[in-house]
């Protein structure tokens, strides 16, 4: 066989434009390869990651440092690059390399990551440190960072260092940290109870070294937490909801309008449901239960949360069961600044609110849910079985993961936190363009974060 | 079957599109050669038109002359050649295979010429299973390249394979509105993009939709991918960066061409067949799906069709 596709290559590379007439002979010598050379070749083995191994991508605005990313410039190395402001492509961060990431969140300006470890340091923070909301860093004495450029520990008392992080949200200027025996810790800003204990108006939040433990809520462990922008939402393993925080708007879905210090439970309709997921980025909650049905309260003034009234603010939790009736069950929520995401079983992300919806240009305001159309999640007829399985939402921006990993963004592109390659608003989804199958993404208010696995 | 009574009317009806199956390691331009000699082959021996007489005046010219009609020599076959010569027959082909690639070919033939034309411009996807090897590289990314490296691969499964091959797949989607010269932010950008695939604006870069592995047996593998504006040497370039992708290293084997619109390989003529009779045969055949498809030839939108 080798001697029959020589003689074809011959035949093939000997083709040369003839120049002068009948002249058929060999100009110059053409190499055949030897195949004894290619037995002669070492056989290279290319390293590969480990199943459990987790890569971090990173976009958006750098100034704040969320990203956690420096590019070093010119041969010094101490030099790093001062004008890398905004990174519009999804970056690599090396953090992730160095230890197993498992979860990751963003908040306004800042994120937070855990890691698998043993050890005291847990949990690492980079970006906006104004409120001590990663915890305090001070390389002197009595001058706390209010930035840091890099991924930085944070210090939590644990009783065991075998605790795991099992979940992480961050808000405006908060973080909710949840291990899996010893309870939620929560850091930074407390003015309007964010972190669930007492206010003190004058307490000064810059450098401060405050962490506090709720352990148990309403006799139940916790089992997921979720930051708002000034509030925050605990799920019970009883499928209870717990709020507290800035209630202005109704948001902790206690009845009231006045800021709650310590997390109560949620009235309404969803204190007879076993609550699977709650969602909340801005002002709008929503909740899923294990049936698959939504609820919600707080800020419904681009009607996220239509009531027959018409009031912009919920206090109570609500059921959108029947606003939500014909699209199926329920599987993934998110809650943006003002729409909400929501996909049912068969993988259509549905959207309503206020925003650029991915519903097109012209689609800037939708009272009932949308499908938004699985063309553009890459169903078509040469592949059938794309399905939106996650979605995510920043203030302005919204985010899908399908079935195989793929990452779609569109929205307000706010200093490129759509990780496109441009600074241009993308009014419906378009894939991003990462290395790694998807698992996880979490949208700050201007940059994003997504955990992959590798491919191989 | 298309029997033909005579040459003058077998000529007549040629007039249109063929599909061929262009083997391997034969260029386009053989091929097309290789059909008009056989064309001619065939018409010429096929009963032609009757030989042309000559008319012959003679006698006195003070007399009344006669009129003769006389064989004339210069039409005999035996003087002036065959009827039929290679110059005689047009050929173009509607999208080039490149020399080691085989497949669905589509050939116009005289008037058939402007049908692959509009096909041309119309950019209908065409089908490619494209054969790779793993833990090889060569030199051409193609078989007949100096091997430069060699590396293990048995740490790919087919789940890795797939993973990767989507991965590749939905990269396409942003080149392909890239391609499709719309504005992306505009309401009729968004109303082609919610319909599905959109075919790109020129014929310069490529454009993939679809994506799968279709046969997996390490080292051996099989893609099948959709495209538009692919070229042979493209194709081995994917299999190369797919190997890479996959931390090891590939190289393609082979490029065969399935489908073209919707001219599948089914009615690809073989080289055993490419006579007058299986060709005019083949010429209906291609006809009927050019009726029924109307829009393969005149495509009203951006939307890909075929």
């Amino acid at each position: 066989m080798i001697t029959k596709m020589n003689a074809v290559k011959v035949l093939f590379r000997n083709r040369t434009p003839t120049v002068f007439i009948n002249r058929y002979y060999a100009t110059t010598k053409k190499k055949i390869p030897d195949p004894d050379e290619e037995e002669s070749l070492p056989i290279f083995q290319y390293p590969t990651s480990k199943s459990s191994d987790r890569n971090m991508y990173l976009w958006g605005l750098a100034e704040t440092g969320a990203l956690g990313i420096h590019i070093p410039r010119g041969k010094n190395r101490k030099q790093y690059r001062n004008n890398f402001s905004l990174c519009w492509y999804p970056m690599r961060s090396s953090f992730a390399e160095r230890f197993d990431v498992e979860q990751v969140a963003a908040g306004y300006g800042f994120t937070v990551a855990s890691i698998k470890t043993d050890e005291q340091h847990k949990v690492f923070g980079m970006g906006i440190n104004t409120d001590s909301q990663i915890g305090y860093h001070a390389p002197r004495m009595g001058h706390p960072l209010e930035l840091l450029l890099s991924p930085a520990p944070i210090f939590l008392p644990y009783k065991s260092l075998e605790t795991k992080i099992i979940s992480i949200d961050a808000g405006r200027a908060h973080t909710a940290i949840l291990s899996d025996n010893e309870g939620v810790f929560t850091l930074g800003n407390n003015a309007y109870g964010q972190c669930g204990r007492r206010i003190n108006p004058n307490e000064e939040y810059n450098g401060s070294m405050v962490s506090y433990n709720i352990k148990r809520l309403g006799k139940e462990k916790i089992v997921s937490v979720c930051c708002g922008q000034d509030h925050t939402l605990f799920v019970t393993q009883g499928g209870k909801v717990f709020a507290c925080g800035w209630g202005a708007d109704g948001q902790t879905g206690l009845g009231t309008y006045d800021n709650q210090a310590v997390p109560a439970a949620v009235k309404g309709d969803i204190t007879t449901e076993n609550i699977v997921k709650v969602a909340s980025t801005g002002d709008c909650v929503l909740a899923l239960n294990d049936q698959g049905e939504l609820f919600g309260w707080g800020n419904s003034e681009y009607g996220q949360i239509p009531m027959q009234c018409g009031s912009q603010q919920v206090n109570m939790s609500y059921s959108l069961r029947e606003f939500t009736r014909g699209l199926g069950k329920i599987t993934d929520i998110a809650a943006g600044g003002s729409f909400c995401l929501i996909v049912n079983e068969a993988g259509d992300a549905f959207v309503w609110g206020y925003g650029l919806l991915g519903l097109g240009p012209n689609v800037e305001h939708s009272k009932t849910p949308k499908q938004i159309p699985s063309p553009l999640f890459g169903r078509n007829e040469f592949n059938t079985e794309a399905r939106v399985e996650k979605v995510a939402c920043g203030i302005g921006h919204l985010a899908a993961i399908t079935n195989d990993g793929h990452l779609y963004m569109w929205g307000r592109n706010r200093q490129g936190c759509l990780g496109l390659g441009s600074s241009k608003d993308q009014t419906f989804p378009l894939k991003v363009a990462i290395g790694g199958h998807v698992l996880k993404v979490t949208c700050g208010v201007d940059h994003s974060v997504a955990v992959c696995r590798p491919f191989t | 079957m298309v029997q033909f009574r005579d040459a003058v009317s077998a000529y007549k009806a040629l007039n249109g599109l063929i599909c061929v199956y262009k083997p391997p390691c034969v260029p386009v331009k053989q091929v097309m050669h290789i059909v008009k000699t056989n064309l001619c082959r065939d018409l010429n021996a096929l009963p032609g038109r009757p030989i042309e007489k000559r008319v012959e005046i003679v006698g006195s010219t003070t007399e009344p002359m006669q009129v003769k009609l006389v064989p004339n020599y210069a039409d005999n076959p035996l003087v002036c050649g065959p009827r039929y010569i290679n110059d005689d027959i047009r050929c173009s082909w509607a999208t080039h295979l490149g020399l080691f690639s085989s497949g669905v070919l589509l050939l116009g033939i005289n008037e058939g010429t402007r049908i692959t034309y509009k096909i041309n411009v119309g950019r209908p996807t065409r089908a490619f299973k494209v054969h790779g090897q793993l833990g090889k590289a060569t030199d051409t990314y193609f078989w007949n390249g100096r091997t430069m490296e060699r590396s293990t691969f048995h740490h790919i499964t087919r789940e890795k394979m797939d993973k990767v091959v989507a991965h590749m797949q939905a990269a396409h989607q942003k080149t392909m509105f890239e391609q499709s010269g719309l504005q992306m932010d505009s309401q009729q950008t968004y109303e082609l993009a919610s319909q599905g695939l959109i075919r790109p604006a020129d014929n310069k870069l490529p454009v993939i939709y679809g994506m799968k592995c279709v046969y997996f047996n390490p080292p051996n593998f099989t893609l099948e991918i959709q495209s538009v504006n692919e070229y042979d040497k493209y194709l081995w370039t994917l299999i190369h960066d797919l190997g890479v992708q996959l931390k090891s290293t590939a190289y393609c084997t082979a490029v065969q061409c399935i489908r073209q619109g919707k001219f599948d390989v089914d009615l690809a003529l073989l080289r055993k067949h490419w006579s007058l009779e299986h060709i005019a045969y083949n010429m209906n055949m291609c006809q009927e799906i050019l009726d029924e498809n109307e829009r393969l030839l005149k495509p009203e939108s951006a939307i890909l069709s075929a």
